[in-house]
């Protein structure tokens, strides 16, 4: 029933079915007949007969403006549960097209592609830490009249990985360190580039040597620390919890850390990678598989 | 400039409002337009004021988006419905006829725009637009409906593109021109080939105003005479078309005389005066029943207009129709029920005055009133006493009194008021037009005994270089017939009084265009002696007779003998197709049929490979696309993440012969989109990247597929 993102919707796997409107339609193009009929009324005859015409080449356009399209999936960077995740679906349709669906449980969003290419976000909920499957999407298009709907299912095999809720317990003692620090100890000259801040260039070099040059900086050491799961209190997700708002404050801080859950031990490092990996640990850690292995 | 980039960006809102269901706006203002157009359509036939009731209901719901009114109640809503009722009451006294049902329908259309708030609502106003349309065809059928109807329908669809999510007004039209365009020839498809039924049940018809010809005449009372341009049929001929001075189209015989005016003596009243069953007067069928018959000289094609009573024109006695008809003793024929819009109908005639006698009976046709008119009597006995009791001499001797100086033919003549109006109009006034003729001629005709009585039809018809007819209001005429000799004959006073009127229309007689165009003022026959203008007005009315006889006649004889010659067509097809192949018989036919189903088929193979050539050549990425897909298909697709250009020269690598080649397209397809490059070098290398690609193509053909 469903396809997989990235291929082309093929016709085998595109459903049409007519819509409350449509079947209206049918009535109204029946009662015109009539009329026609009735009154041997040969214009009647010819607006039935349009509006019938319009109805088939409406279920045509409406077919033909799904068939086809790509649907790619993009997954966002990242998700913290309780918030949503904004799912987006990028379309291409090698030619325009028209009031394009996309509806997921919870969640819609409809774009057009003048230009044969577009994206869709779709705010999904999040509501767990761990690896979420992603859910079935319904493609669907009712475009041009409303009087029939063209349906397609997309099924993706990624699925999204849902960090923890962030909880800070006691924000203040791990935020003053290393928060605001600026690099401000000076660690000599170095060649000037475009983009630097002029209060940043050595003005008095320059007028002694004609050579643009800049100020270079040194950030003061950081604090070296180690965050570990077993020194936090509460429920393991609580744990993990204030485990992932202490990461995203170390790293907002520019501190290394490192992180020690039960079985899993990241080495201390600093910079977005470190705060990516220790974020993916904290999401796939697996309190009951730690408490299994710790059992016997 | 603000100010219309504010307009372009407010004609451009969507439909729906960011909450998903309340209407914006600008829908709304096109719901309206899209009722004023179908209003529009109406408004010559019904009463003014539903304009103003579209104009309140549009200006309360302005307002109430204004934020100034709230949402109009149920307490409202019926208040608008029964207040509409009630106008309509007045207006036509029931809402049982057609007039009634359709200014309902209009109203409630109108009304529905109060209570119009989603997406839901909206469709159903456009749905409502659509049936009122089709009963605006009720009242006419023409060119100027059709195109007004076809303008409502289009914004009505264009309505529905916006509700199912248009964004851009471009955007919208763009599709509708597409809906309609591609629509139109199923429609027509449609409508030539879907058979035509006749009524299914009766329906309320429209009332039709008459046209000119009256079943009475009172010569004296002026007003009676219609001086109006408004077209009474039009016909075409099969073979014969008559000479001017044979174009009389009997419609009605009046013989039934009451010294002052004479009255159709219609067959149920002439059976109940007479005592006589109906059947001696009227009979129905496809054919004359009446015995003696003449021959059928003319065979006519006439295009009726419609008319609130039955009549039916012939050109002398009706002979024979293509439908069922009331054929009554006097020569005249009925339809079965009145006109309620154009229509077809072919009918044979004699082209003379019917030779049968009337059942009515000698005796009825020379009853006048015991008392009255005595100098007209006297004269009439002085002549029959000169004519020596011959009456061919007698009628020849009275016409000929009417060439004489004293009488003038004229549109415009005295009131006549006493209690004898032949005598006055013999003897004192002398002037008048042709049933005051006709009635002089008919009274004089029975007061010496001869049988007579008057016939109302037209006289005449502008002939359209076509070849067509028209006959107007303004050709109606009148004039006598008398049984003499076995038959009855014709006996036009007014051809002695005014022969012109005879031999060139209603508009040669002396008084000219004015007197009678009298009741109509603005019409385009006032221009007729100033040349391109009587040539527009030719080029128009014929444009609409084809579009009357062609389209709005298109009905069940027209449509099967449509079908009957395509199936002609087709047979013909298939033989030639038959004679075509060497051998006989339907396989030979078959094989025939096949081989050109299979050349259209190569053919359109052929076109739709060229067109993708084309469009290939200048779009590089597609032709590139089209490579990677095909190299996926042997099992050499892209990574994910992969550039064009890189996935080309991964593959190279493991391509073999085929790899220089790619890696040549994956260097043509980069400077083709990183290079600036001039048109000419650009086209150079789009073609050394086309050669490239089918290169590549050659050489990994013989990878097996996936």
């Amino acid at each position: 029933m469903a396809i997989a993102p990235g291929t082309p919707l093929p016709q085998r796997r595109l459903f049409l079915l007519p819509t409350r409107f449509g079947l209206v339609w049918a009535v109204l193009v029946l009662v015109l007949l009539l009329f026609g009929i009735n009154y041997q009324n040969s214009l009647a005859y010819g607006l039935a007969f349009w509006l019938f015409a319009l109805a088939v080449i409406a279920l045509l356009r409406t077919w033909r403006n799904l068939l086809g399209v790509i649907a790619t999936l993009r997954l966002p960077p990242e998700v913290f549960a309780g918030g949503e995740a904004r799912l987006g679906v990028v379309f291409s349709g090698g030619r325009p097209r028209s009031g394009l669906e996309v509806h997921v449980e919870g969640a819609a969003a409809r774009l057009d592609l003048p230009e044969g290419q577009g994206e869709a976000s779709l705010a999904l909920p999040a509501p767990r830490r761990g690896v979420q499957r992603l859910p079935l999407l319904r493609l669907e298009s009712s475009w041009p009249l409303g009087l029939v709907r063209a349906l397609a299912w997309l099924e993706s095999r990624e699925s999204l990985l849902v960090y923890p809720r962030p909880l800070d317990d006691d924000a203040p003692r791990h935020r003053h360190a290393g928060a605001g620090l600026e690099a401000s100890d000076f660690a000599g000259l170095r060649r000037a580039e475009p983009g630097d801040s002029p209060a940043r260039l050595a003005w008095k070099q320059w007028s002694r040597t004609g050579e643009l040059a800049a100020k270079a900086f040194s950030v003061p050491p950081r604090q070296q620390l180690w965050l570990d799961y077993d020194a936090c209190r509460g429920d393991p997700e609580r744990r993990l919890s204030i485990l992932c708002a202490r990461v995203l404050a170390h790293h907002l801080a520019g501190d290394r850390y490192g992180l020690r859950l039960p079985g899993v031990t990241l080495p201390q490092g600093e910079g977005s990678r470190q705060r990516r990996e220790a974020l993916e640990a904290l999401a796939r850690f697996d309190p009951a598989a730690t408490a299994r292995r710790e059992a016997p | 400039m603000r100010r219309a980039a504010a307009l372009a960006s407010r004609s451009a809102a969507p439909a729906v409002l960011a909450d998903g269901r309340a209407l914006s706006g600008v829908m709304l203002r096109r719901l309206f337009i899209g009722q004023c157009l179908v209003l529009a359509l109406h408004l010559a036939w019904m009463p003014a004021w539903l304009a103003a009731v579209a104009a309140l209901v549009a200006g309360y719901r302005y307002l109430q988006l204004r934020r100034r009114l709230p949402r109009a109640g149920v307490v409202l809503r019926l208040a608008g419905v029964g207040l509409l009722v009630a106008a309509l009451w007045l207006q036509y006294g029931s809402l049982g006829n057609m007039e009634g049902l359709i200014g309902l329908l209009l109203g409630v259309y109108l009304l529905k725009l109060l209570e119009t708030h989603t997406r839901r609502d909206a469709r159903v106003v456009v749905l409502i637009g659509m049936v009122t349309t089709t009963a605006a065809f009720l009242h006419d059928q023409g060119i100027p409906m059709a195109v007004g109807a076809l303008a409502a329908v289009a914004w009505l669809v264009q309505s529905l593109v916006w509700l199912a999510g248009a964004r851009r007004p471009r955007q919208a039209w763009r599709e509708t021109a597409w809906l309609l365009g591609l629509s139109a020839p199923l429609m027509v498809l449609l409508f030539l080939a879907f058979p035509r039924l006749g009524p299914l049940w009766n329906l309320p018809q429209a009332q039709r105003a008459a046209t000119g010809l009256t079943d009475e005449i009172a010569p004296g009372d002026i007003a009676r005479l219609s001086r109006s341009d408004r077209r009474a049929f039009r016909v075409r001929f099969e073979g014969d078309e008559p000479a001017p001075s044979e174009r009389y189209w009997r419609v009605y015989t009046l013989s039934h005389f009451d010294g002052e005016r004479w009255r159709r003596a219609e067959p149920e009243r002439l059976a109940a005066t007479l005592g006589r069953p109906v059947g001696n007067f009227v009979g129905e069928g496809g054919r004359s029943p009446w015995r003696g018959a003449g021959k059928a000289r003319f065979s006519a094609e006439l295009l009726l207009e419609p008319d609130n009573r039955p009549w039916r024109p012939a050109l002398g006695e009706p002979l024979a129709s293509d439908e069922r008809l009331r054929w009554l003793a006097d020569g005249t024929v009925e339809g079965l029920a009145p006109l309620a819009s154009r229509s077809l109908l072919r009918l044979e005639s004699s082209g003379l005055a019917p030779a049968h006698p009337d059942p009515a009976g000698p005796g009825w046709h020379t009853l006048l009133p015991a008392e009255g008119n005595p100098r007209t009597r006297a004269l009439v006995e002085r002549l029959w006493r000169e004519a020596g009791g011959e009456p061919r001499a007698f009628l020849a001797d009275a016409m000929a009194r009417f060439g004489e100086a004293p009488f003038r033919y004229t549109l415009a003549p005295p009131r006549l008021t006493s209690g004898d109006r032949v005598d006055e109009f013999l003897f004192e006034s002398r002037a008048g037009y042709c049933t005051h003729y006709a009635s002089a001629m008919a009274v004089m005709a029975r007061a010496a005994g001869v049988p007579a009585r008057i016939v109302a039809g037209f006289l005449g018809g502008e002939r359209h270089p076509d070849g067509y007819f028209t006959v107007r209001d303004y050709d109606a005429h009148a004039w006598v017939e008398v049984w003499l000799d076995g038959a009855w004959q014709r006996l036009d006073p007014t051809a002695v009084i005014a022969p012109e009127r005879i031999e060139r229309g209603a508009q040669a007689v002396s008084e000219g265009a004015e007197a009678f165009l009298a009741d109509a003022p603005f019409s385009p026959l006032r221009l007729r002696e100033v040349g391109w203008v009587n040539h527009l007005r030719l080029d128009w009315e014929r444009l609409e007779y084809r579009w009357q006889r062609g389209v709005v006649g298109y009905q069940r004889q027209a449509r099967d003998d449509l079908m009957a010659q395509v199936a002609r067509r087709l047979h013909a097809l298939w033989e030639w197709l038959v004679g075509l192949v060497p051998g006989h018989g339907p396989v030979a036919g078959a094989l025939g049929l096949l081989s050109i189903g299979g050349a259209a088929a190569g053919l359109a193979a052929l076109l739709r490979l060229g067109w993708r050539r084309r469009h290939e050549g200048r779009d590089e990425a597609l032709r590139i696309r089209r490579l990677q897909a095909w190299l996926e298909r042997r099992g050499l697709g892209a990574r994910a993440g992969e550039s064009p250009a890189g996935h080309l020269r991964r593959v190279a690598a493991a391509a073999g012969s085929a790899g220089p080649a790619l890696r040549d397209c994956a260097h043509q397809l980069e400077r083709l989109h990183y290079a600036p490059l001039r048109e000419d070098e650009r086209q150079a290398r789009r073609r050394q990247l086309g050669r490239r690609v089918v290169e590549v193509r050659r050489r990994l053909g013989r990878l097996p597929r996936r």
